[in-house]
């Protein structure tokens, strides 16, 4: 079977450990546990008639006090970068993040997830600056952890990418 | 056809040879004026000598021609640095001088080689020194426990050390787990497992393990090639073993021995050799590591103990212990007695051991008695008497026993006789067969009669062999002489020097024995010539001889110088060789009777 490694990569609290759980589990909780270190899970998925094992690798947020390891990042097949819809900054924080991370691994797929999407009350970053996201190549999916709002969309549109990757 | 060859040729490199022939087919064309062609040539091709002998010049002057290669040689490696060609013929000379570098200074090349080294080294010291803080901590932790107190019960009921009792139980382990994960992903690309059971998400526990390693890896500046090799996980423990492209994680239960370390070694880098294409095409596709598989299950060790679990062998002491008490009950004041009765029998009949009382005392079996040195010790015959060292006291004098067999195995033990000697006793007289150097001899006949049981010594046998040997070397060496001379011949020295040494142990051996030798030394000369010259010239070559070993001969050789001319020769023969065979001087060693010796010592 093919194996594939993600990471998740954003700032802190924007989400990635709950669009894991969401997404392997089905389960949300509105408790925060920031994320301490690397947990590593697994989804096996059916794409394009393909199975594939994705290993998702979620990385701690950075905050600032520590920033990402780029070893964590090293054989990574590709990324999920989120950012929170809530947080404007926390746009350009995953724009930051992802510079290093092409650094490390080079153009290596990946899927700009804007979280919390279900919060329409206090989304932060309207459609121009989308758009401008979108027109740099980059794939932009609106997720929702609580209530699984294209999570499953997100990974499968990374999983589609790496698969394509030579 | 000169002419057509010489003409391109002298263009391209060889005026000379152009010269020669220009000349050979002026001659040829006798008719024309030399002088007159020789400056049409110059009016024609002047030039181009002019640019040739500047071009000789260059190809003539080595300074310059090193300076042309100095300039080009760099170049010429570095463009071709990829060049197979190159580094075969590179190799051979590079590798001669690294040696001669190190032969003659190796320090250099070690400063060079220090940091390369130096990590390996220190990695290797440090994971040896755990190796030994392991096992001693192993030994600390069981030498003060309730399991190392049934552990030495067993160490005394199997007769094994402690030492040994305890590894047998502490070095059980069993491999439980093998990953073998891909570097850097942590991706998993094989994993068996020991039995059915294994972890339900191998490939989850392959990337937390690979985290945690990056994680010591980042928290610690460590640097690459000294990464995490062991981590433990409650009662578990994982040894990683890393290479280039993957490493392999051990899940292990209970302690493994450090050779288990090489076990993985082994297989991780027999799976690279292996599988170098594999790992450079690989995009996450696992399957084409399946092959990988019996490497990894090769490294599902399992070591079990030697017993049942503790329980079962405690249940098994105790029962034991009532068997055995139950019967020592039951059967021990029948059965001792005549175990006993049996033991002093066996005792009594041994040679060498005198039993003067036999009895019991304060509630254990006595025996006293006498014992000699060489008998057996009456303690090996507890055994086959069913009895145990605990069961009887026994106090033994010593004495030398006058049995023959014991008076025998002294007499060994006093004389030491060499290899090759053997000893008979028969009515005390102790004989010596085979061969032994003289010296022995002398000692053991002065010694023998000093050892409890032997009244005499009879070394005749031995002596006789000894003294025929020394006889025999003597006379096998033959020292040759010049033709018609009594001079010895060319390259004579080791072998004169050999009859000297040969005669000089006979000497010593008759002052040993007291025994007299009279040693004839025979001249001889080949069969040219005349008797009448011959003779005369054997007898000198006897004399040269005598003369040599009469100052070693000592007061028991008798040294006779004869001649007998070409009468006895070695070889009949006429060619130059064999005649020079027979230029020579022979011994002939006989013992003197005993009578004539003392006749002639003393007269
Ligand atoms: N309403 C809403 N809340 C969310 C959503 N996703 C995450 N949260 C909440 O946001 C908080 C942080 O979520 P986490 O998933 O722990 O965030 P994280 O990125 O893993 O944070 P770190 O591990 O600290 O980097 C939690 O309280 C979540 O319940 C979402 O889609 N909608
Ligand atoms: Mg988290």
């Amino acid at each position: 079977m093919i194996q594939k490694k993600i990471c998740m990569l954003g700032t802190f609290g924007v989400g990635k450990t709950s669009l894991v759980s969401q997404y392997v589990r089905s389960i949300f909780s509105d408790k925060y546990l920031s994320t301490v270190g690397v947990k590593v899970d697994k989804k096996e998925v059916v794409v394009d008639n393909q199975r594939v094992n994705l290993v998702l690798w979620d990385l701690y947020g950075e905050d600032g006090f520590q920033t990402i390891q780029q070893s964590y990042l090293r054989g990574t097949s590709g990324y999920l970068l989120v950012a929170d819809g809530t947080r404007f900054d926390t746009l350009a924080a995953a724009r930051d993040l992802q510079k290093r991370a092409v650094a490390v691994v080079g153009k290596a797929p990946f899927v700009l997830a804007l979280n919390k999407a279900d919060l329409e009350a206090e989304w932060q970053i309207d459609e121009r600056t989308l758009l401008k996201v979108a027109d740099e190549g980059w794939t932009v999916v609106r997720t929702s952890a609580r209530t699984g709002l294209g999570v499953q969309q997100a990974f499968d549109l990374l999983t589609r990418a790496m698969l394509e990757q030579p | 056809m000169s002419d057509a060859r010489s003409g391109p040729d002298a263009g391209a490199v060889a005026p000379p040879a152009a010269d020669a022939d220009s000349e050979s087919s002026a001659t040829r064309n006798a008719g024309g004026d030399h002088e007159s062609f020789h400056a049409l040539r110059t009016l024609l091709v002047g030039q181009e000598f002019d640019r040739l002998d500047a071009m000789h010049a260059r190809l003539d002057d080595r300074e310059a021609r090193r300076r042309d290669v100095a300039e080009v040689l760099p170049h010429v490696l570095l463009d071709h640095a990829s060049d197979p060609r190159f580094t075969h013929a590179l190799t051979p000379p590079v590798e001669r001088a690294i040696t001669a570098s190190v032969r003659q200074n190796p320090g250099p090349l070690a400063d060079a080689l220090f940091p390369v080294m130096g990590p390996a080294i220190r990695k290797a010291v440090a994971a040896a020194l755990t190796g030994m803080v392991e096992s001693l901590n192993r030994t600390l932790e069981h030498s003060l426990s309730w399991r190392s107190l049934a552990w030495r019960v067993e160490a005394m009921r199997t007769g094994k050390s402690f030492g040994e009792v305890m590894l047998l139980h502490t070095l059980v382990y069993r491999v439980e787990q093998v990953f073998l994960i891909e570097r850097p992903s942590g991706l998993l690309l094989q994993h068996v497992t020991e039995g059915e059971e294994g972890v339900r998400d191998a490939d989850m526990v392959s990337g937390m393990l690979t985290a945690i390693r990056d994680f010591v890896q980042d928290s610690f500046q460590v640097k690459d090639g000294e990464a995490l090799e062991a981590m433990n996980v409650g009662g578990l423990a994982v040894w990683i073993e890393q290479g280039p492209r993957a490493l392999i994680a051990a899940v292990i239960r209970g302690s493994a021995p450090h050779t288990l370390r090489t076990t993985l070694q082994g297989a991780i880098e027999r799976i690279h050799l292996e599988f170098s294409d594999e790992f450079e095409q690989f995009r996450g596709d696992t399957a084409a590591f399946d092959g990988a598989r019996p490497t990894l299950e090769g490294c599902l060790h399992t070591e079990y103990r030697a017993n049942a679990g503790p329980n079962h062998r405690t249940l098994w002491i105790a029962l034991g212990a009532i068997a055995v008490a139950l019967m020592v009950w039951a059967g021990f004041s029948l059965r001792a007695r005549s175990r006993w009765n049996g033991y002093v029998d066996t005792l009594r009949a041994e040679p060498g051991i005198v039993v003067v009382s036999a009895g019991r005392r304060d509630g254990r079996y006595a025996v006293s008695g006498l014992r000699d040195p060489l008998a057996r010790d009456p303690a090996s015959f507890l055994a086959g008497a069913g009895l145990t060292a605990a069961d009887v006291d026994g106090k033994w004098e010593t004495y030398h026993a006058a049995a023959a067999p014991l008076a025998l195995a002294r007499a060994r033990d006093v004389l030491q006789a060499p290899e090759g000697v053997t000893l008979t006793l028969n009515d005390g007289a102790l004989t010596a067969t085979g061969a032994a150097p003289l010296d022995w001899i002398a000692e053991a006949s002065r010694l023998a009669r000093l050892v409890p049981g032997v009244e005499k010594f009879d070394g005749t046998a031995v002596t006789d062999a000894a003294v025929r040997n020394l006889m025999n070397e003597a006379q096998a060496i033959v020292p040759l002489f010049a033709k018609g001379q009594s001079t010895f011949a060319e390259a004579q020295e080791e072998n004169v020097r050999q009859l000297m040494a040969r005669v000089g142990e006979l000497a010593r051996a008759a002052a040993i024995l007291r025994q007299g030798f009279r040693v004839e030394v025979i001249g001889h000369t080949d069969a040219d010539g005349v008797p009448e010259a011959n003779l005369p010239l054997s007898r000198a070559r006897a004399e040269q001889v005598v003369q040599l070993l009469t100052p070693i001969a000592g007061a028991r050789l008798e040294i006779v110088g004869i001649g007998v001319g070409s009468d006895d020769p070695a070889v009949t023969s006429t060619l130059e060789a064999d005649k020079q065979r027979n230029r020579r001087v022979t011994l002939k060693v006989t013992s003197i009777p005993a009578t004539a010796t003392s006749r002639s010592v003393q007269p």
